[in-house]
């Protein structure tokens, strides 16, 4: 048992890299172009098909359509910013919320048109990992390395370049950042395609470990709204905690009890943020 | 080198600026007095190119910026230090200096004028990696002014440089301003401290209500004897 528990501790670790990468798209999206972006796991299940798509069909090598997955991604991201976020930046927040609501619907309906609703993948065989009584999937293992690699290239991009400085200033201070010179336009554009290419990845870390569906992605939209708003929204480095907090819970819960009661203990923690702390965990009131 | 011709400006319903015409020469230091609400920021606004006037032209330079997009009129060489020392809270003080420079034109020249502006405000060289949300009043208007020279402008606009400043911090900010003329810059000043105002300024405009009541040069403002007992308290 102890060993399990253990063995869950790591596995909720090795989750929470993952979900933080997903969260993190969400979040800087939100922090900048101040739009929640509620298709965000739908972006992930596409992301998936066109990878098993340029896999399976175009009989590209694995890892090159991965990369290929992760640039069309990015330019789905610029199309949304194009087609629907651009014309309703300056709408009510509601209508900004159903139009990404319906773009759920236009995105599973479009994936099952194409693909059907049978359970896709691609099968790979990635072996277990022993140390001692502990095992580890090296799949997990590669998806929780590769996301916390690219969270820190991201951090660099982020604190060490000038359209990084460009999107944190935007993100803070739109009147001003566009005093200052910066191009407001230019920075949801960059935004939005590297939060589509966030959900590419996302997409390539999960091939080894799930099949998809055209309902693959609500799950993933859920999980990265309740880690971002516990996180505190548009507060990344609270997105990176909860993410966690939330992966380790709910992978030891799944053991100490079942899936089903991990959920819910995940939900009721939400809940009970929302209701002692309304902002998130390192959000500011506002 | 700045001409702002005939411009009115609403938010909404609420006209802000009626008619409002003013110019400014190359080298030439011009303040505006005004009450509160008397759409002084408004003007610099849209000169900025953040709001848009609904009548009347901007020129700077020969060239129209009324229509241009803000960064567009960054890039011109129009610079603001908006009120209060607005800076990024949550940028270190190093990183909104920088953020001075996005401009293509000013990236080249942002290594060499980073320890510059450090050079002139001492202060801020020892606090640039904290945030600029930790700063002082006086330390942010430093900050604020030393973002608008990173962009390498030709016209810097300051908006309330004195607003809730002690009166030595004033001192130092006025005296910084002196220094800023004598370098060359062209200077468009809004403030409420009309009286350090004048002595930097060559030229000065009265705003009441959205309407240009007054102008002249700035020793001749003070002779103005509806001025002297509204706005200087002589």
């Amino acid at each position: 048992m102890f060993e399990q528990i253990i063995m869950a501790f790591l596995n909720g670790i090795l989750l929470g890299g993952v979900l933080a990468l997903l969260a993190f798209g969400l979040n800087l999206i939100f922090g900048v172009v101040k739009i929640i972006h509620l298709a965000y796991g739908q972006f992930v299940m596409l992301g998936f098909y066109f990878i098993y798509f340029f896999h399976t069909s175009w009989h590209i090598p694995l890892i090159p359509a991965m990369a290929m997955g992760v640039v069309a991604m990015g330019l789905i991201g610029i199309l949304t910013q194009l087609l629907i976020i651009n014309p309703l930046l300056n709408a009510p927040r509601l209508n900004q919320l159903l139009a990404l609501a319906s773009l759920i619907i236009v995105m599973e309906n479009l994936a099952q048109v194409i693909w059907g609703a049978d359970y896709r993948g691609i099968p790979i065989t990635m072996p277990i990992i022993q140390f001692g009584d502990i095992f580890i999937r090296s799949s997990f293992l590669a998806a929780f390395i590769g996301a916390i690699f690219t969270l820190g290239l991201l951090y660099l991009f982020l604190n060490r370049t000038y359209l990084g400085l460009g999107i944190r200033a935007v993100a803070q201070d739109l009147d001003m950042a566009k005093g200052v010179g910066i191009n407001p336009k230019v920075i949801y554009y960059v935004t939005l395609a590297a939060g589509g290419a966030l959900t590419g990845l996302v997409a390539a870390f999960f091939v080894p470990i799930y099949t998809v569906h055209p309902h693959f992605g609500a799950s993933f939209t859920l999980m990265a709204f309740v880690i971002v708003v516990f996180g505190g929204m548009g507060n990344l480095l609270g997105g990176f905690i909860s993410a966690f907090i939330i992966g380790i819970v709910t992978s030891v819960t799944a053991v100490l009890s079942s899936p089903e009661v991990a959920d819910i203990l995940a939900m009721a923690m939400f809940i009970g943020m929302m209701m002692i702390r309304p902002q998130g965990l390192l959000g500011t009131e506002s | 080198m700045l001409k702002v011709q005939g411009i009115d400006v609403f938010y909404g319903e609420f006209q802000a600026l009626d008619n409002v015409t003013l110019k400014l020469d190359k080298g030439q230091t011009v303040i505006v007095v005004g009450p509160n609400g008397a759409g002084k920021s408004t003007l610099l606004r849209t000169i900025s190119g953040l709001q848009k006037p609904r009548r009347g032209s901007i020129e700077f330079e020969g060239q129209r910026i009324d229509r241009m997009e803000a960064h567009k009129v960054v890039e011109s060489g129009v610079s603001s230090v908006p009120e209060g020392g607005r800076v990024f809270p949550n940028l270190s003080v190093q990183d909104n200096l920088k953020v001075g420079s996005y401009n293509k034109a000013a990236r080249e020249k942002a290594e060499e004028w980073l320890p510059r502006i450090f050079e002139l405000f001492p202060i801020l060289a020892t606090r640039k990696k904290q945030r600029a949300g930790s700063l002082s009043g006086g330390e942010r208007q430093m900050l604020a002014i030393g973002r608008s020279l990173m962009s390498q402008p030709k016209l810097i606009m300051l908006d309330e440089p004195s607003l809730g400043l002690a009166p030595m911090v004033v001192n130092m900010v006025f005296e910084f301003i002196l220094k800023m003329k004598q370098e060359g810059y062209t200077i468009l000043l809004v403030e409420q401290n009309a009286n350090k105002a004048l002595k930097v300024a060559d030229y000065a405009y009265l705003i009441e209500s959205g309407k240009l009541v007054y102008e002249g040069r700035s020793e001749d403002f003070d002779k103005n004897p509806y001025i002297k007992t509204a706005y200087l308290g002589i």
